[in-house]
């Protein structure tokens, strides 16, 4: 039960492919674009962003679901449920994704 | 030993101190290098009107210099919009203490430098002069990374000093370009320009990885999937909570058990103290005053000490370790339900050993709102000190049914938990309606707990505890003793018949079970007409007058005037409720006698001869117990934690209304008052 804002904000109709944070599988990478976190209030936003969960950066999941559990770098991140359903992140095809943690 | 000496912020003149700002992301290991370059010359404040607390400590480099260092709240960016953010800000500018700070000494991870570096910068664009800390580069080392800090320091415009507040390497570098940059009038320019934006930012986070491009060689190994698991398992819906329930388990034992003997060393320092006074001093209303309120009225308070270091000492362990986050993590969901955030849960389960420690450890919750929220829930939560209480009044109620007693102890801690969950999701709801801080909390890696840094927080803690309990807890102590000390009733003439009626202030001939002790010998006889002569001092006191003044108010719910004495004399701390009892019963203080002591308690009766506890009082006393602010310290504390007298007073009314309520019903449904 999320005590406001609980519905995931709906995708936005664009070319590559964007999903909720909470669809993610385990270890798989995504990359988060600005306008990703749109959904969320504006100091949620610049928190998130100041966390490490910020413009185009690329995240691996390490625990899936809701909440979930990424890493951006070295930041491991804990993120509850009803904001991590508002965050829309464009996966990176595993295959192309030799990078182990994020872009150094 | 002293803590405050070394650390007055106020600066003299002719000797000044410069004056160091210690900043950085949360978890970089600010504190442990703080208490690396400090020691125990450190003291803990709020801010000027806040919750949000800092440490200000000195040390002094190799030419002696003296230096002040302010440790700031750990945060994610300067410019956010919360408390600790906005109290940095202000540092930086002035606006706290006296002037701007000298320098300002950035602590970065050296393990997550593009995050950590984005900070810096937008730090170091305020123009105060500064030094970079890589803190951790220990660690960094172990896992193959390796930073040129003179690079970093050209391309930073500071100096870039690698250190670990750990094993201490680096730290002598580290004061001598501190003692370089706080002489300094304005900070140099770096050699590329900063990043505008703030961290987080498309511009910063390019910026960053182009500094580290340049400046540190690739780190190879890495724990993730070691820790991927971990991570899986402590936040396990299952198993996750099932680990945190041992962890709990152990650290109750050790809060329970551990603190026995140091709390009885306490207990036997404090009497050894009372019975010098009384050698010393002449007797009389010094003698009195030193022996009964001053060193009674620390007493009480100090006990508690082992318990609240030996918390903070194994929290910091947890915390220190990374499982408090995962914890917290794991736990939000079901916290939430309740108004409250996941990092509420230690505070409260801590406030079952005792409400001080606990309300102390809310500062583990970031956000206002939920701190406030879960320090009035936290003295709902049946505290040790109520365990007396408890014994007592289920002894008397459930006297050869130990299941029922048992049943009705746990009861009581239900009963206590859900009021104060209900009264922290109301209180969210109304008085501190706002929105909830998104729960995005960081894990820091997995790490041995430092055990020095534990050991200090620990001290630490204990001091700005007994610097409470020396000031506002002794003030209302002292006050609260001479309310039942004075004015002097005349002792008894003592002989074994007398002790009976001595234990009326009326005169009144009383068929009670303490007249059973004039048929004994000896020094039962002295024994119980001391006891009497301590109960005419009770009810002839200004406690005892208020007693029978108050006692139409607590009618109710089944209360005579000496039970209402002992609630009112039990505001001090609940325990005392018991002495005061077995006071008015003629027990005698300790309540020693134990085969008797329950016996007697139990078949005592009121002035009027019907007897003192019946089943519905006894409910109606228990139910009031657990839900009552019976205890002085903790308003001190919630007064110290919160800044005002404002949320003391608030929680003081509120859960008495509940517990008067609760008795209230407790007493009608056990079928009293009919």
């Amino acid at each position: 039960m999320g005590d406001r804002n609980s519905v995931p904000a709906e995708p936005v109709q664009q070319d590559p492919v964007r999903i909720p944070l909470t669809q993610l599988r385990r270890g798989q990478r995504a990359t988060v674009e600005c306008a990703a976190l749109d959904g969320l209030p504006d100091d949620h936003r610049c928190l998130l962003s100041a966390m490490g969960l910020g413009d185009s950066c690329q995240l691996r999941v390490c625990r899936p679901g809701a909440p979930c559990i990424v890493q951006v770098d070295g930041t491991r991140l804990g993120i509850a449920h009803d904001v991590a359903a508002q965050i829309l992140v464009t996966p990176i095809p595993e295959s192309s994704n030799p990078i182990r943690n994020g872009p150094r | 030993m002293a803590p405050a000496d070394a650390t007055a912020p106020a600066a003299s003149p002719a000797t000044r101190t410069s004056r160091i700002a210690l900043l950085g992301n949360p978890n970089v290991g600010k504190s442990t290098l703080f208490n690396a370059l400090c020691g125990l010359r450190a003291k803990t404040a709020n801010f000027p009107g806040s919750t949000v607390e800092h440490h200000v400590g000195s040390f002094r480099d190799r030419r002696g210099r003296e230096f002040e260092l302010i440790d700031l709240p750990g945060i994610y960016s300067l410019r956010l919009e919360l408390p600790e953010s906005r109290l940095c800000r202000d540092c930086l500018e002035g606006r706290i203490g006296d002037c701007t700070p000298d320098a300002t000494l950035i602590v970065l991870d050296s393990t997550n430098l593009v995050r950590n570096l984005q900070f810096a910068a937008s730090a170091l664009r305020r123009g105060v002069p500064a030094v970079v800390a890589l803190n951790m580069s220990d660690e960094a080392a172990r896992r193959g990374l390796s930073i040129d800090t003179s690079a970093a320091s050209a391309l930073l415009g500071c100096p870039v000093i690698a250190v670990s507040g750990r094993s201490g390497t680096g730290l002598q570098e580290l004061t001598d370009a501190l003692a370089d940059a706080s002489a300094m009038k304005a900070a140099p320019s770096p050699s590329t320009p900063l990043p505008e934006g703030e961290p987080g930012s498309g511009e910063s986070v390019r910026w960053a990885n182009q500094l580290l491009a340049q400046v540190a060689g690739s780190g190879a190994s890495s724990m993730d999937a070691l820790h991927d698991r971990l991570d899986a398992a402590f936040t396990h819906p299952v198993l996750g909570l099932a680990l945190f329930g041992a962890v709990m388990a152990a650290l109750f034992a050790a809060l329970f058990w551990v603190a026995t003997w140091p709390m009885e060393w306490i207990g036997s320092i404090f009497d050894a103290l009372a019975s010098l006074v009384t050698d010393v001093v002449p007797p009389g209303v010094l003698q009195d005053l030193l022996a009964d309120g001053v060193v009674g009225g620390i007493a009480a308070t100090v006990v508690f000490l082992p318990q609240i270091c030996i918390l903070f000492f194994l929290l910091a362990l947890l915390e220190d370790s990374g499982y408090l986050a995962r914890a917290a993590f794991a736990l939000d969901r079901v916290m939430r339900r309740f108004g409250l955030p996941g990092q509420a849960f230690m505070p409260l389960l801590s406030s079952h050993a005792c409400a001080l420690p606990g309300i102390m450890s809310t500062r583990l919750i970031p956000d206002e709102r939920d701190r406030i929220a879960a320090i009035l829930a936290a003295p709902f939560m049946s505290c040790s000190a109520r365990l007396p209480v408890y014994v007592l009044l289920c002894g008397i109620l459930f006297a050869d049914r130990p299941l029922m007693a048992g049943a009705a102890f746990v009861g009581c801690y239900a009963l206590g938990a859900a009021a104060g969950l209900l009264t922290a999701l109301l209180a969210r709801r109304t008085v501190l309606r706002g929105p909830s801080r998104p729960m995005v909390l960081e894990l820091p890696a997995y790490r041995i707990p430092h055990v020095r840094t534990a050991l200090a927080t620990a001290v630490e803690r204990g001091w700005m505890f007994l610097r409470n309990a020396g000031s506002v807890i002794l003030a209302i102590a002292v006050v609260m003793w001479w309310l039942s000390a004075y004015p002097k009733v005349e002792s008894p003439k003592v002989t074994p018949d007398d002790t009976i009626s001595a234990t009326g202030t009326d005169g009144t001939a009383r068929g009670s079970s303490i007249a059973d002790t004039s048929t004994l010998a000896g020094d039962a006889d002295r024994d119980s007409s001391d006891a009497g002569a301590a109960r005419a001092q009770q009810e002839g006191s200004f406690a005892g007058m208020a007693g029978r003044a108050l006692e139409p108010l607590f009618r109710p719910i089944g209360l005579d005037s000496q039970l209402t004495v002992a609630v009112l004399t039990s505001f001090m701390a609940r325990e005392v409720f018991t002495t005061t009892v077995y006071v008015v019963t003629g027990v005698g203080e300790d309540g020693t006698d134990d085969q008797g002591t329950l016996e007697r308690v139990r078949n005592a009766t009121r002035l009027d001869g019907t007897p003192l506890f019946t089943v519905p009082t006894a409910w109606s006393l228990l139910v009031f117990y657990v839900l009552a602010m019976q205890c002085l310290p903790t308003l001190a504390l919630v007064r110290r934690e919160t800044g005002s007298w404002r949320w003391p007073l608030a929680q003081f009314v509120w859960m008495t209304a509940v517990a008067y309520a609760g008795a209230l019903i407790a007493f009608r449904i056990a079928g009293g008052g009919a």
